[in-house]
């Protein structure tokens, strides 16, 4: 896998060929919700990625991300944050959805939301152990949101061996 | 001023977006409600004074704690959960709520070693602060918290396993004490007590202080502190809506006749400081932040664990924490609650699920890195102009040989309690069956967002010192340029404690409060 490098990070920063930075990625798909900060662009960006961190290849029977609505209860999250924050998160979407991110970390010059699923897995991977600090955070900014969200799903309890909170003895009001 | 009669109503909690704008005159206003703020309120107010307490989170109680780690994290902590250093290398938990951090704690109550008390006092000019002073306020608060000897019957097996292996290498683990009372084990306390059991702030000295005439006021985020003349005059606050987490554009001041102390944790109280461009303020201010930084590794048993049982933690091993001119760590172990343990875990997708599958078998054990108590400086928290709070903390090469070590002793441990295999929680994991694998753990990555990293214990960032030049207030937490100004919470510390913080910043916030009510 080719990892990012300085260079690859320096591409990004001054913006890179225009023609990938400009390639269309695929058409959101309608959100379950009104969404609070994120585009429905935004908002599918990081409905793709979250589907590819939960719950993984293979796993028939598990709720997938979209049935549990993992972006839209993200985008509810984020809408929490500091402004600045917020507005950071969603550079992070752009810059990991655009085709040049794609073609200078995994060499397939092509959009995340128009990428096959091993790209997907690939550009995240690649993100993962970047070189560069900034996709690493931007992968842990991600892969910790989408994992925090699925996984405190009582849906999902069952599936990970955990009996839920235990009761609560009644004590007097 | 609104002029005429007090508008403050003594001895209870308001929701400052219910109060119409205010301005309000008291003897003293404590920032935070939490360890440090919720005991220097409780004594400054049973001496007669006029206490109000201004807390940025909200109040919920028992009746509130559902025990769902989306609920707990979202409503109780800083950032919603999410608060982590400038480059999201160390996940920060710090609570913020009624009760602050002791509302969400896990109860491990521990004085301050008095190697940390003779650091201080030899490196950072920290004068009359021995353990001889600090006895009877560690006395006072271990018994309104019913903190006592460590119960063989609240060590889970997460905790068993600390406890076996240590004991099998000769390392001296050790029961832990606990501030709790009639404990019913759910293993919720990080998510807040649904029974009371534990004794936070949020039941114990918050009642004190309303019971004693005191004031709260929720969703009220301190902005600035006012003043005259080399003094204290007030604090500016905000009324926040707690839905989003945005400023109503609505302030008020709380007039403090007598003074102010400052008490909303570190972070956010060196945040305040560096807000309000106190003159002359010293350049130590935000510096010399602490964080414990919290190494964690996974186990894997073939008998079941369920480390999301339980008293969270009951046994702790000080065996390396005093390594000489390397920086020392302690052990303990965390939770396998799934919000938290899927964080933690690396990689995603089908690799990280095959993990969540095997939670019910799962031990944590971690190692909190001494940081502070040698060159190192720690991290820096910053306040930017539009309100955003930055912590930023490097991965010094001490801290990383600290962390390796540490990686190695907690894998030893484990399998000698009968591990089945041990994992580090680097992106790339090290699996560990035997003695023969550690070496790998040499070669690995560490540095940000190269392995998991937690902090639950926040600390400096206000130092306390009796060298302007190196400190932000004297050994008994007056500010050094603004006389009617104390910060009693852990920002305090000039280094990292070695121990959890709760009971230290207890008794040092009760010793400087006793002081701070004989001002006038």
């Amino acid at each position: 896998m080719l990892k990012t490098g300085v260079v690859g990070a320096a591409l990004l920063a001054v913006g890179g060929p225009l023609f990938l930075l400009s390639r269309s990625g695929r058409p959101a798909r309608a959100s379950r919700g009104s969404l609070r900060v994120l585009t429905p662009y935004e908002h599918e960006i990081l409905a793709s990625a979250a589907a590819r961190l939960v719950p993984g290849d293979g796993a028939a029977g598990w709720p997938s991300a979209e049935a549990l609505d993992v972006a839209g209860k993200l985008d509810a999250l984020v809408a929490r944050l500091h402004p600045r924050a917020i507005k950071e998160f969603r550079q992070v979407l752009h810059v990991f959805e655009s085709a040049l991110t794609g073609a200078v970390s995994i060499g397939s010059p092509q959009t995340f939301t128009r990428s096959s699923a091993t790209d997907q897995d690939r550009r995240l991977q690649s993100w993962r152990h970047s070189r560069v600090a900034v996709f690493r955070s931007g992968y842990q900014a991600m892969k910790r949101l989408a994992h925090a969200v699925y996984y405190s799903s009582p849906e999902i309890y069952p599936r990970i061996g955990y009996p839920g909170p235990p009761a609560v003895p009644q004590v007097p009001a | 001023m609104s002029g005429g009669a007090p508008l403050a109503v003594p001895g209870r909690i308001r929701d400052a977006r219910e109060e119409p704008n205010l301005a309000i005159e008291c003897d003293f206003c404590v920032v935070g409600s939490g360890a440090g703020g919720s005991i220097a309120a409780a004594v400054l107010a049973e001496t007669g004074a006029n206490v109000m307490i201004v807390e940025e989170g909200q109040h919920h109680t028992r009746r509130d704690f559902n025990m769902q780690e989306a609920w707990a994290y979202e409503n109780l902590y800083q950032d919603h959960g999410n608060r982590t250093t400038d480059d999201l290398s160390i996940l920060i938990l710090q609570g913020r709520t009624v009760g602050g951090g002791t509302t969400v704690n896990w109860t491990s109550s521990f004085r301050t070693p008095e190697r940390t008390l003779a650091l201080w006092a030899s490196r950072h000019g920290v004068t009359g602060l021995d353990a001889a002073t600090l006895a009877p306020h560690f006395e006072a608060v271990e018994k309104r918290l019913s903190i006592q000897d460590g119960n063989p019957d609240d060590v889970n097996a997460n905790n068993r396993k600390l406890l076996e292996g240590g004991r099998k290498l000769g390392w001296e683990p050790a029961l832990i004490r606990r501030s709790v009372k009639g404990c019913a084990r759910l293993g919720a306390c990080g998510l807040g007590c649904p029974l009371d059991a534990k004794q936070s702030a949020l039941v114990t000295y918050v009642p004190d202080a309303l019971a004693a005439g005191a004031q709260l006021f929720t969703n009220a985020r301190a902005k600035l502190i006012e003043t005259d003349r080399g003094r204290a005059k007030g604090v500016v606050c905000e009324v926040l809506d707690p839905g989003p987490d945005r400023s109503l554009g609505r302030r008020f001041v709380v007039y403090a006749r007598r003074g102010v102390v400052l008490a909303g944790g570190a972070i956010n109280t060196p945040a305040l400081l560096l807000r309000s461009k106190i003159v002359k303020a010293s350049d130590a201010v935000g510096r010399r932040t602490f964080l414990h930084p919290t190494v964690p590794i996974v186990s894997f048993y073939e008998e079941p664990i369920e480390g999301f049982y339980g008293p969270p933690q009951s046994v702790a091993c000080h065996h390396f924490a005093d390594r000489g001119e390397r920086v020392g760590y302690f052990l303990e172990t965390a939770p396998t609650h799934p919000m938290l343990a899927a964080v933690a875990l690396p990689g995603f997708g089908s690799a990280h699920r095959e993990l969540m599958t095997k939670l019910a078998h799962a031990q944590a054990t971690i190692a909190l890195l001494i940081d502070g108590h040698h060159d190192d400086e720690g991290g820096r928290v910053a306040a930017e102009t539009d309100g955003r709070i930055r912590v930023r903390y490097p991965l010094t090469p001490a801290l990383r040989e600290a962390a390796i070590d540490a990686i190695k002793n907690m894998a030893r441990l484990q399998l000698a309690a009968g591990a089945r295999v041990v994992m580090t929680l680097h992106e790339d994991p090290i699996t560990i069956r035997s003695e023969a694998d550690l070496a790998q753990v040499d070669a690995a990555p560490f540095g940000p967002n190269r392995h998991t990293l937690f902090s639950a214990h926040q600390m400096g960032g206000a130092a306390m010192g009796e060298d302007p030049a190196r400190s932000v207030v004297n050994s008994r937490g007056r500010h050094h340029q603004l006389e009617n100004l104390w910060v009693t919470d852990g920002s305090l510390f000039p280094s990292s404690l070695g121990v959890n913080p709760q009971l230290s910043i207890y008794a040092l916030a009760r010793l400087f409060a006793t002081e701070i009510a004989r001002t006038r």
